[in-house]
């Protein structure tokens, strides 16, 4: 859909649990380094299509390809292992952990030390500790977490931890973040800085940016490609521009054709 | 003799000692030291750089930032070259710092990070030069009149600069405000009254080199300039700059300063932090803490004791006071109650006048602009991204 190449491409992509369809016939590809908001009502298939991105579900039919790798299915720590990153529509942090132990757990991915060179701090495993901990303070000073870095998450405002679950998904340096409504239940000015570090991610880091979120206004302004998704088949693809102004995208969300 | 201005006690502290650590500033979680001989080296790159640029003696520095060490260094160098600077407050409303910077026509700015540039670039006059700190968002924008701090630290002949040339009764510091009829006011700074001002501090609170100081207001206000910065020139102590201004307060308590320099709000604050986390009344934990606070002269000496482990000095840690030796008080008075409060903890707060003299502004024309905002455009940065 742009000139860049794809980092992920869908094809054909059916996915149903029992006699129900979640998402029938899906293709589409998100080009290398772009923001591409999956958008449609309730119930239209935005997680499933997150969670068949990242392995979560195993689809039905069709291909994913995902950084010239072509699976049928991919597993979710083959995900993460292949740069994959993701924030759940539910936080789903370590609460009783503090912000930067949250952070480092996105980490994980990147030590190289065996647990018993952790275990007793000896061989790679003090050089490493001070690496991670340093990448880990770069995400949070990008996310301006500074001040709770110590905090127990489950203290944590909303938004806040908002954050806090964007930080740890960034802590392991993804490809593709995945980001399933960074922005449920955040005021205006919330939405507003949410935004920032969503641009700035991309801007600074280059990283591809799936997301899911229902506030029109935002999505427009993010995003540099729309999926439309209704009752779980695409019914639009292209620029804001461009989705828009199509007359069934137009037709679904204001409701004259259900 | 050498003019008595703010460079020549930085480089005189850089001769008399050189090793010890002048600043230190939290980056990423960990402190970072600069030494006096480093950070005369650094100011002699940022004076190359600037004077590359076109500063020259009489200009202005526009500060745009909350308090960090690249706005300090950035205004020594402007005064090595014969300027002065100029601290806006980064307190002040948006609106209210574009018209006076619309009026002021700022020709060189330090802007902290992405939103002070993002303001600066909204004045339609000829492009400033803007020096920003924090790069983050900035890779989009146009470079011209953007220049890294992170770049002029590395200049080449930074050795090779000329001794300051700043004299005594240059200013060194000027504010400016606009007065409830949109006038401009200002107020000048000598380095003559900064120094002369520190000095009697020095004398009076007898501050040594050992002194540990927090800086975590902004310079905006004059006096953060007279009984912090003008005594760090002179008496060669450590000034320390918080990762932020939001962790200000627990970075004070990581580092226990010994001078403390705030205004009535920062006390204010203070208290209110520890009231937060004191037992509610009526328990018996907050009736031994209000007994431990109020405690007559006549108490034994010993219960006196327990009650300085046991409440007193864990309350003066959580405000970061466990080592403070002189707690200063600028400008306006502290309450009563609050005076009180701070006497029952051991802190004996000094106050220290803040005395200025704010006089009309001439040539301050009206802005020729008008100044518009936006929800997402301002949010996601166009401006910036369009630059």
């Amino acid at each position: 859909m742009t000139a860049r190449n794809p980092l992920l491409t869908l094809e054909h992509i059916s996915l149903s649990f029992k006699g129900v369809k979640a998402i029938t016939d899906m293709s589409f590809s998100v080009a290398e380094g772009e923001i591409c908001a999956l958008i449609g009502p309730n119930g239209a298939g935005k997680s499933s299509l997150l969670n068949v991105i990242n392995g979560v579900y195993q689809p039905d039919d069709g291909i994913i390809t995902y950084d010239g790798e072509i699976r049928t299915a991919m597993r979710p720590h083959h995900a993460a292992e292949r740069g994959i990153a993701r924030t759940f529509q539910n936080i789903a942090l370590f609460k009783g952990m503090s912000v930067l132990d949250n952070v480092l757990t996105g980490r994980n991915l990147k030590v190289q030390s065996s647990w018993l060179e952790q275990a007793f701090n000896v061989g790679r495993a003090p050089k490493e500790a001070l690496v991670q901990r340093q990448k880990a303070e770069e995400i949070i000073e990008f996310l301006r977490i500074q001040p709770w870095r110590g905090s127990l998450v489950g203290g944590l405002p909303y938004g806040l931890q908002k954050r806090v679950e964007l930080a740890r998904a960034l802590a392991a340096e993804p490809k593709l973040l995945l980001l399933d409504e960074p922005m449920a239940g955040m005021n205006r000015d919330e939405k507003a800085e949410m935004s920032r570090f969503i641009v700035d991610t991309q801007r600074e880091f280059g990283t591809t940016i799936v997301l899911i979120e229902h506030d029109i206004g935002v999505v427009m302004a993010l995003s540099q490609h729309l999926v439309v998704l209704d009752y779980g088949k695409k019914i639009g693809d292209g620029p804001p521009e461009a989705v828009r102004n199509n007359p069934e995208v137009i037709a679904a969300y204001l409701g004259t054709r259900h | 003799m050498t003019a008595d201005t703010l460079p020549f006690w930085l480089n005189y502290q850089a001769s008399e000692q050189p090793v010890k650590v002048a600043l230190r500033h939290k980056q990423r979680g960990i402190w970072q030291e600069k030494r006096w001989l480093e950070l005369r080296h650094d100011i002699a790159s940022l004076v190359s750089a600037l004077q590359a640029k076109g500063f020259a003696r009489g200009d202005t520095l526009y500060l745009l930032s909350d308090p960090r060490p690249e706005a300090l260094l950035l205004a020594i160098a402007a005064h090595w070259l014969g300027g002065s600077a100029t601290p806006l407050d980064p307190n002040a409303g948006e609106a209210d710092t574009l018209s006076l910077l619309a009026r002021l026509q700022p020709a060189f700015i330090f802007a902290e990070g992405q939103c002070q540039v993002d303001l600066a670039l909204k004045l339609a006059l000829k492009p400033p030069l803007i020096i920003y700190a924090d790069a983050r968002g900035l890779s989009g924008y146009q470079q011209g009149v953007l220049q890294p701090y992170a770049q002029w630290l590395g200049a080449a002949n930074a050795g090779s600069i000329s001794p300051p040339i700043a004299q005594a009764h240059d200013d060194a510091f000027v504010f400016f405000r606009l007065d409830p009829q949109g006038q401009v006011e200002r107020l000048n700074l000598t380095h003559h009254q900064l120094l002369n001002q520190g000095r009697e501090l020095v004398k009076q609170e007898r501050l040594t080199s050992q002194e540990e100081a927090l800086a975590a207001r902004a310079f905006a206000a004059s006096g953060h300039l007279r009984y912090l910065l003008a005594p760090w020139l002179l008496a060669g102590f450590t000034l320390n700059f918080p990762e932020n201004i939001n962790t200000r307060d627990i970075d004070r308590r990581e580092l226990g300063p010994t001078l403390v320099a705030g205004t009535s709000q920062t006390y204010q604050r203070l208290e209110a932090l520890i009231y937060a986390r004191l037992p509610l009344p009526g328990t018996v934990r907050r009736a031994f803490l209000d007994w431990s606070l109020t405690a007559p002269a006549q108490t034994k000496p010993w219960y006196k004791l327990f009650a300085y482990w046991l409440t007193i000095r864990p309350l003066r840690d959580v405000i970061g006071f466990s080592r403070t030796r002189v707690p200063l008080l600028v400008g306006e008075v502290l309450p009563e109650p609050s005076a009180a409060f701070f006497a029952a903890l051991g802190i004996r707060v000094r106050n220290w006048p803040d005395a200025c003299d704010w006089q009309p502004s001439p040539n301050s024309p009206k802005p020729k602009h008008v100044l518009q905002d936006s929800y997402l455009d301002d949010s996601l940065t166009q401006l910036g991204a369009q630059a």
